[in-house]
């Protein structure tokens, strides 16, 4: 799960999740629900698979979100239904890409970086806590 | 992390300077200094901004003092409405935080002949024109196509690289802060990502706060600056707010990451991951200096771009050329760039490397980079208030050299996050709403207008009364919003 929390200048996300791999997915979402409202997928959508390698966890999360950022924009698709796996240093993460053409009336706002600011990744008690501010 | 309210030192030193001491932490190498009245300040303190101003005093080679507009407001790193100058032969450091993701983020001003009653018959039309012309919003691409080497001489070579496309003129270049093109551009250390994420989106406005308004001459306050600039009461007048796009974005993004472990290797010790920075003379400074020049020359292209479709749209619509409408640049500001300048300091001409976070230069008349037609009355200043109330057009004056490095606002600044905007606008119109005041909006989203709408911003007039009052730059025209486009 996801949700947004107060920045004066920017938006400021908050996922919570049982494990890393499920913390890092819902930050994506997170992230995504402030470029578009929820796109349905046609079955016959391209999947994006990608890997990303970092040891610590919240630079991790910040390369995951940014590559993410970078291909929507570069091939100016909505991503969603996002997977990912930890593996040995980094992780393998796919989502599906629907292309913002056929996404119009979906969309809200660009997202123009992930910023350092505040970025945390913790566990807390049983459940791990990832923020971020994105530069909107 | 969620939005607290600043509990340290605000004193007051002048009439609308207030000082954060260095003793308040430790780490910090001047004090903090903060232009407001005693009603900004109240709004200031309500947010983390003041703590921020106090994080860039701890960087290397600082002058004088870390310095924040009235427009100030909770940023990454660098507050929005933050101004820091760092001397390279003092181990000064660049930080791509203090110019922003967007690089040179800035604002144009374009003139017409036309009267508020010449463009009222018409103003719904010709801002569904604007609004299906100019690109706005995500994803969409722009109509100018330049290819990879197009793209590089674009970024070496700035605003000038469109004269030689006809699309742009001599006159235009004279009225660009810097004639459009900043001195060291390296186009290839623009990554291959950044030219991707851009390649299609010179002559795209955004979204966020970007804008492009049909706005009218409402007051004018100083009649000799006023007549410089070729305004006068009534008139029609354009104002495009746009930046870099996603080439500058991807710049800064590169540079933070080519910045890890960087300050740590130099011992540089800083209070957030966001102010990552270099020694300029470093190779990772010199890197992101030759493109941060690179995309800042693509946004003074994609202003340029954003005007020559604007002046179509007009052309078109009254069925008059773009020259026989008036339509002119009165002149183009960067607001979010780092420069290098001569500043003296202590009795001494220095140069310094001035980042410009949201704030914009104010040279005073006579000084030697302003287009002769201006030098009497001084740099043009453009600031962007609200899409319901004003923007200002200000000019330069002799206090901002000695107190801002020649810098002043840029923007209302905001009052209340996107989230409290969202909220606020629960169950209400906020196009509806605009209508009633006369202005005529279209926008990508909903929610796009309602982050942005009035409520969420200071009161322009207020910020602007404190930089007048302080001498950093003086009042020459207010503007009012008549249409908006949005992204």
């Amino acid at each position: 799960m996801y949700e947004t929390f107060d920045h004066t200048a920017d938006v400021g996300i908050r996922a919570r999740a049982a494990d890393l791999a499920s913390l890092f997915r819902d930050a994506a979402q997170g992230l995504f629900a402030l470029i578009a409202e929820p796109v349905a997928a046609a079955p016959s959508a391209r999947r994006v698979e990608l890997e990303v390698r970092g040891e610590r966890a919240d630079l991790l999360l910040f390369d995951w979100l940014s590559e993410l950022l970078y291909l929507s924009e570069r091939d100016r698709s909505i991503l969603c239904d996002f997977a990912v796996e930890l593996i040995e240093g980094g992780l393998r993460g796919r989502a599906t890409a629907v292309p913002m053409e056929q996404a119009r009336d979906a969309l809200l706002r660009e997202v123009k970086a992930i910023t350092y600011h505040g970025l945390r990744v913790e566990r807390a008690g049983a459940e791990w806590i990832a923020e971020f501010i994105v530069d909107v | 992390m969620g939005k607290q309210a600043y509990q340290g030192p605000l004193e007051r030193v002048g009439e609308c300077v207030w000082r954060i001491p260095k003793s308040y932490k430790r780490g910090m190498r001047v004090d903090g200094l903060i232009f407001a009245s005693e009603r900004l300040i109240e709004q200031i303190r309500h947010d983390q901004a003041p703590e921020q101003v106090a994080n860039v005093a701890f960087l290397p080679g600082i002058q004088r003092a870390s310095l924040a507009m009235p427009d100030i407001h909770w940023g990454y790193g660098f507050t929005i409405g933050g101004v820091c100058a760092t001397d390279p032969e003092q181990g000064g450091v660049i930080s791509p935080g203090g110019v922003g993701y967007d690089i040179n983020c800035g604002v144009r001003l374009v003139r017409t002949n036309l009267s508020r009653g010449e463009v009222a018959p018409v103003l719904e039309r010709l801002v569904d024109a604007l609004y299906r012309r100019v690109p706005a919003g995500v994803g969409r691409g722009g109509a100018y196509r330049f290819d990879a080497k197009e793209l590089r001489r674009l970024m070496a070579e700035g605003a000038r690289y469109l004269v030689g496309r006809g699309l742009a003129s001599e006159t235009d270049l004279e009225h660009t802060e810097a004639r459009g093109c900043l001195a060291g551009a390296e186009p290839d250390l623009v990554s291959e990502r950044a030219v991707a994420r851009g390649a299609e989106q010179c002559g795209t406005l955004g979204s966020g706060n970007h804008f492009l308004e049909i706005q009218v001459v409402d007051e004018v306050c100083d009649d000799t600056a006023a007549r410089a600039l070729g305004l006068t009461r009534d008139q029609v007048c354009v104002m495009i707010h746009s930046g870099s796009r996603g080439l500058g974005y991807q710049v800064c993004d590169d540079a933070l990451r080519d910045l890890r472990g960087v300050p740590a290797r130099h011992g540089i010790e800083l209070p957030d991951a966001q102010l990552a920075c270099a020694p300029i003379e470093s190779k990772e400074g010199r890197r992101y200096l030759g493109a941060m020049a690179a995309a800042g020359n693509f946004a003074w292209c994609n202003r340029q771009l954003l005007m020559t479709q604007t002046r179509e749209v007009f052309a078109a619509l009254f069925g008059r050329s773009a020259s026989d409408l008036g339509m002119s640049l009165v002149y183009d500001v960067a607001h979010n760039i780092a420069k290098n300048e001569p500043h003296t300091i202590e009795g001494r001409e220095r140069r310094v490397w001035v980042h410009r976070k949201g704030a914009t230069r104010a040279f005073p008349p006579g000084h030697p980079e302003i287009p002769a037609d201006y030098k009497a009355v001084g740099q043009p200043v453009l600031i962007p208030g609200d899409m319901g109330r004003a923007s200002w057009v200000l000019v330069g004056q002799p206090g901002s050299m000695e107190q801002t490095f020649g810098t002043t606002c840029h923007g209302a600044g905001r009052a209340m996050s996107r989230t409290a905007a969202l909220r606020a606008s629960a169950g209400r119109r906020i196009d509806e709403e605009l209508r009633a005041l006369g202005v005529v909006a279209r926008a990508q989203s909903w929610r796009g207008l309602a982050e942005e709408q009035p409520a969420a911003y200071k009161d322009v007039d207020e910020v602007v009364d404190v930089v007048h009052r302080a001498g950093l730059s003086r009042k020459v025209a207010r503007m009012r919003p008549i249409g908006v486009i949005k992204g």
